[in-house]
């Protein structure tokens, strides 16, 4: 196991700085708005001026990881994102089609996916391993990944992440696509600091993650996974699932229900975090707030089933699990 | 010349993203790239070479002179003068 010494998370829901935040969740509605803290509070001003906002908000979250953790730098930088810098994307596009002659740098310079675990690193001035997963949806379950490995190797602290935001063509595609969607496109960014040791500020514990892609039989996965980690459905405390396409969501719904797990200790996280690519980072930010609510629970698991192709695991356990 | 000049230093305010300043705070002759005047960086200078493009039409070929012309408002408007009189020759 290893240990979670810091959470933060700015999304649609009161859950910056605000530890208990899952007791006072509401179901986003058309009309929902990002709650953003005020960022010159986080971020030099001239940084934050060439800032979008997956930039802003990653930045803040992971700083304000570190000083929750009272980790100064951590070994490791590790974020994910599935459809990364939009913003800065959209921007230096549109002048391209537009405008004739020489493009504004910056946009360009901004709008990789990896800019976000770089602008971490410059505003911090850390100068260890930098890594960047995007894999759609399992984007930050591969960023969990890469971080235990890093802990199980010679790293002490490791920030870990995801980030996704919400720009207005995403409506627009959407339509054309003629995508269903179950609830509101949202903006959000998650940071955690994950440790080798446990330590007086250690909240939760973060026992194993899997990802497979292409999944052909979800339930037997599911079955499998929480064998190997020697926990039965009926010690599932609650699960945690995003309620995105019937079809899927019925499989896990089923699939828990006939295992033990009663119904209310089956939640679907998306009607809290919008849909975005990153949201099961949401999902280990609400489960560790609940932990730290609720002594009763110990044993939450996430079972990212956005994408209905790729299944993503992750067992978070209280300390006393 | 001071329409240039008030002109510029809109420009410079949306080119630039500098969310906290107003055009009345720039003065003419402040240095742009020192922490005196509005502390602009070697990012900042590209977007002030596509800045005098997307504007005035104007397109810095030669690096020496732009290290002489982005000096200051003042020496902006002197550049964006000069080169245009040269074009309408």
């Amino acid at each position: 196991m290893f240990y979670i010494s810091a959470a933060s998370s700015i999304t649609h829901q009161p859950t910056f700085k605000n530890a208990g935040f899952s007791a006072s969740l509401h179901e986003l509605t058309e009309d929902s708005e990002l709650i953003s803290p005020n960022y010159k509070d986080y971020i030099d001003a001239a940084l934050l001026r060439r800032m979008s906002k997956i930039l802003r908000m990653s930045v803040a979250c992971a700083k304000t990881c570190l000083e929750e953790a009272e980790i100064s730098q951590p070994d490791s930088i590790v974020v994910g994102t599935g459809l990364g810098c939009l913003q800065d994307t959209e921007k230096f596009l549109g002048t391209f089609l537009t405008i004739e002659g020489l493009l504004p740098p910056t946009s360009f310079i901004q709008s990789t996916h990896n800019t976000i675990a770089g602008q971490i690193s410059l505003s911090i001035g850390n100068h260890g391993y930098n890594m960047t997963h995007t894999q759609n949806t399992l984007s930050f379950e591969h960023a969990l990944i890469d971080s235990m490995l890093l802990l199980s190797e010679d790293n002490d602290h490791v920030l870990v992440g995801a980030a996704d935001e919400y720009i207005e063509i995403l409506d627009k595609i959407q339509q054309d696509l003629h995508l269903p969607l179950s609830g509101k496109l949202s903006s959000g960014a998650s940071f955690f600091m994950l440790s080798k040791e446990r330590s007086a500020n250690s909240l939760a514990g973060i026992s194993a993650v899997e990802t497979i892609g292409l999944v052909e039989d979800i339930q037997t996965e599911i079955q499998r996974f929480l064998t190997e980690q020697n926990i039965r459905s009926s010690d599932l405390d609650m699960v945690l699932f995003p309620g995105f396409e019937l079809g899927t969501s019925g499989i896990i719904l089923d699939y828990f229900i006939n295992n033990e797990v009663e119904i209310d200790r089956i939640v679907d996280y998306l009607q809290f975090s919008g849909i975005y690519p990153t949201t099961s980072a949401f999902a280990m930010h609400y489960a560790i707030d609940r932990l730290g609510q609720d002594e009763n629970l110990k044993n939450i698991l996430v079972c990212n089933c956005l994408n209905s192709k790729n299944l993503g695991l992750t067992l978070i356990q209280s300390l006393e699990a | 010349m001071d329409q240039l000049k008030e002109d510029l230093k809109k420009q410079i305010i949306e080119q630039l993203n500098l969310e906290d300043i107003q055009v009345s705070e720039i003065a003419d002759d402040a240095l742009l790239f020192n922490d005196e005047g509005l502390g602009l960086d070697s990012i900042d200078a590209l977007e002030l070479i596509v800045l005098l493009e997307k504007f005035h039409g104007i397109q810095v070929t030669k690096p020496e002179e732009g290290k002489e012309a982005f000096m200051s408002i003042n020496t902006m408007a002197d550049y964006i003068t000069r080169r245009k009189a040269e074009q309408a020759v």
